[in-house]
């Protein structure tokens, strides 16, 4: 008869100091071989500055778009047919609208919650794009998407786009009376395509605006298609944020070869995780009391009512804007209109804008010829041409967002709504171009001046049994110490030849 | 014999065939179905023989009261003390040392014109020549409005005279209808109002009295339509109703309403307040060098 011999794992299982919650895990380690790869996950450092925080954001409101969107799916009815609306609401009692609207606003006065959460959704589709901007901000003023990311900074773009195109497609969906006026929009803009529009516009709607078919492929669109492409590419820029590892300000000790920071756990896991609940708490607060695109006092849509002052969501606003203030050019001849006032601010336009900004990494390492990797971020103010080019851009597309209210600045200063027209034409040309040198003539100064972007340090003043006054530097409190970042100068890249090829490949050697 | 019998069968095969297509129409989504008795083409509409202008739509919606005659003497004075440096002495437009055409002629344009512009406080003008004039406060008190209609109508009497809605049976949600149809493309749907081309403006609905919308629909001030046609008493009563209800007093259920400026205040508020406030926690909970 054999002894049961007791194995060092049973023994150490035995009086482990996890007790059952130990064993079992040790079980699944067994098993599944969890271990390693959680203890490299457990330990991933990621560094802390808060401006890493602005994509986490975007991230969480995802989430939240997530969860609200699939309860409003479960109430909500893509179909364009007509029903006789009789509700709670009466304002709309007996009015002949579709499916769609009567859907949407029976969700959100008749279900419990559907409003708040109809609310949390619009809210936290409107943070979600606007932190996505401002996390490509922090991403492209600090050189974050050199080499090697230049395919997150890709991905990221692709996913600001979505991001744009999904608002829009969901802020469709209501078929009310604001959203049908962006949806023929939309249906003009496509029409202006030149060549292929009408067929283009004809198929994307199955025949003539406004037709029946528009709001069920929207919503497919929106709640199937889109949201599925953004979770994959969500999921590889993460990955590829693993992968490549996150960038860093320059420091004490942070170099182009290690990561400084906090591990994922427990630090980071616990940071990120409160801030979720923060980002969902602010979404629900919204949510909870700021009303958004009250549907019910729109009333339905139908192709012959038009309401004035009618905005997209502030996403598209430079769309809009830039459709506003476009001289109206347009032609005639051998029976065919060419609609340069709609193709060129709604198709050109931001057909060149989106293909820069994706093109971007290569524009920049095509003029400063740097090939290198890197891990360390800039500061924008050593980089002034980079810096003045992106707030030269924004500057332009905040003209153009300010352009797509002129109706509003003309009603609240109570002047011409055509003076607000040529206003904001003016200004969309000219402050780009004051923009650019000036920031440039800024980001310089501040290189020269050496205290620039150092905290003030105090001075400690004592005066002497003889009277006299002496400033002498208080000492750094130990929490206090820190890094400065130090301006440099610009590098200059010089593109070196490539040494001469040695002859590669398989030889024979005769033996 | 058998012509005859075809005839006297075609008819109630007719009949039929057209009573079917009539059960078969369904009314678009702005109409709610509700017969438009009052219409003014309808019978009921009450015309002035000599002039065609019309009197009455024939409903009971809405009442048109003539100002009385006794208030004239008064209105004649107040006119020549308020009005009648731009308008000249006769109504008719032209100023004692003015050319002709520089200012409406108010002869024969109906008492509800003129107490209108009076009781907005749009007259006496605060700039005669600002591009349009502005609700105030009004400078003269309805029954010295009501006077200068009583003079101003007795140099040419005319319609339509001082409207009294009756709301009780109105209809608010084909109000919302015709509000979309006819009033949203200038006033917005909201009824906040907007500015249009040069200068131009179409004010906001938020604080204006019921009869006062019912001057502005039958008379078309400024660059505003004068809907006669078109619009029946009761249509006109349901507009009032909603603009009276739900534009003065909207429904925001879904929290603070924003000041019903749409997506500029939602855009502020989202971008200020939500992603401004989450990058400052961001900035707190992150590390700051």
């Amino acid at each position: 008869m054999s002894q049961i011999v007791s194995t060092k794992r049973s023994q150490r299982e035995a009086s482990g100091p996890y007790g059952k919650i130990g064993h079992s895990l040790n079980e699944l380690d067994d098993r599944l071989g969890l271990a390693k790869g959680g203890r490299t996950f457990m330990d991933k450092i990621f560094p802390d500055h808060w401006s890493f925080m602005l994509g986490e954001i975007a991230l969480y409101s995802f989430v939240v778009l997530l969860a609200t969107g699939v309860f409003l799916t479960l109430y909500y009815i893509p179909s364009q047919d007509l029903v006789t609306y009789t509700g709670s609401y009466l304002p709309l009692d007996g009015q002949r609208v579709t499916e769609a609207f009567a859907s949407t606003v029976n969700l959100s006065f008749a279900v419990r919650a559907g409003l708040l959460m109809r609310q949390m959704h619009h809210w936290a589709c409107d943070i979600f794009v606007g932190s996505i901007v401002l996390h490509m901000g922090r991403v492209f003023f600090t050189g974050a998407f050199r080499k090697p990311r230049e395919l997150n900074w890709t991905i990221g773009t692709t996913l600001l786009i979505l991001a744009i195109v999904n608002g829009f497609l969901g802020y469709s969906l209501p078929d009310d009376l604001v959203s049908g006026t962006g949806i023929r929009i939309a249906y003009s803009i496509i029409l202006s395509i030149p060549l292929v529009g009408t067929y283009v516009a004809f198929f994307l709607f199955g025949g003539n605006f406004p037709g029946t078919d528009i709001i069920p492929r929207f919503f497919i669109l929106h709640v199937l298609i889109i949201p599925l492409v953004i979770l994959l590419l969500v999921g590889a820029h993460m990955g590829l944020l693993v992968r490549q590892k996150h960038t860093q300000f320059p420091g004490k000790g942070k170099t182009e070869h290690n990561v400084v920071g906090s591990p994922m756990f427990p630090v980071f896991m616990a940071k990120t995780t409160g801030f979720m609940f923060v980002v969902s708490g602010a979404i629900a607060l919204l949510g909870a009391f700021a009303q958004i695109n009250p549907i019910w006092q729109f009333g339905p849509y139908t192709a012959s009512r038009i309401s004035y002052a009618v905005q997209p969501d502030w996403y598209m606003g430079f769309l809009d804007g830039a459709l506003r203030i476009f001289p109206a050019w347009s032609f005639h001849s051998f029976g065919y209109t060419i609609p340069l006032e709609v193709t060129i601010p709604a198709i050109i336009f931001p057909g060149i804008l989106f293909n820069a900004v994706m093109a971007w990494p290569a524009i920049e390492r095509h003029f400063t010829k740097d090939n290198e990797m890197h891990n360390l971020l800039d500061r924008p103010s050593n980089r002034p041409k980079r810096t003045a080019a992106g707030v030269s851009v924004a500057v332009l597309l905040s003209m153009l967002f300010i352009a797509s209210s002129t109706d509003v600045i003309a009603n609240f200063l109570h002047v011409s709504l055509n003076s607000v027209l040529w206003a904001m034409r003016i200004l969309c040309v000219v402050t780009p171009f004051i923009a650019y040198p000036l920031t440039y003539k800024i980001c310089r100064e501040m290189q020269a001046f050496a205290g620039a972007g150092k905290r003030k340090t105090t001075n400690v003043v004592t005066r002497t049994p003889q009277g006299e006054y002496v400033a002498t530097p208080a000492p750094v409190y130990v929490d206090d110490e820190h890094d400065e970042l130090e301006a440099m100068p610009v590098p200059v890249f010089v593109h070196e030849p490539e040494p001469a090829a040695v002859d590669a490949g398989v030889r024979r050697v005769a033996r | 014999m058998l012509c005859v019998v075809a005839l006297v069968a075609l008819g109630p095969v007719l009949g039929l065939a057209s009573w079917a297509s009539a059960a078969n129409y369904s009314p678009t989504p702005y109409q709610t179905g509700r017969v438009n008795s009052g219409t003014p083409n309808s019978t009921s509409v009450v015309r002035n023989a000599k002039t065609g202008a019309i009197v009455s739509y024939g409903d009971s919606a809405i009442t048109y009261t003539a100002p009385s005659p006794a208030l004239s003497e008064l209105g004649k004075s107040l006119f020549l003390e308020n009005c009648a440096s731009c308008h000249g002495t006769q109504a008719n437009g032209v100023p004692a040392n003015g050319t002709s055409g520089a200012y409406p002629n108010l002869v024969g344009l109906g008492p509800a014109t003129i107490d209108f512009w009076v009781e907005s406080g749009r007259m006496p003008a605060a700039d005669p020549r600002a591009v349009q004039a502005n609700r105030r406060t009004p400078r003269l008190n309805q029954t010295q409005a009501l006077a200068i209609a009583a003079w101003v109508n007795s140099l040419s009497p005319s319609y339509p005279d001082i409207p009294s809605p009756n709301l009780t049976s109105a209809n608010v949600s084909e109000g919302a209808a015709l509000f979309a149809l006819n009033c949203a493309a200038c006033h917005t749907i909201e009824g906040d109002g907007d500015a249009l081309a040069y200068g131009t403006f179409a004010p906001s609905l938020r604080n204006i009295p019921a009869y006062q919308v019912v001057e502005a629909i039958r008379t078309g001030p400024a660059n505003m339509p004068r809907f006669t046609g078109n619009l029946s008493d009761y249509q006109v009563a349901d507009i009032v109703k909603y603009v009276t209800t739900e534009i003065q007093h909207p429904q925001n259920i879904g929290g603070f309403g924003l000041g019903g400026l749409g997506p500029v205040a939602e855009g502020f508020v989202g971008l200020l307040l939500g992603v401004g406030l989450l990058a400052l926690v961001g900035f707190w909970v992150g590390e700051r060098q």
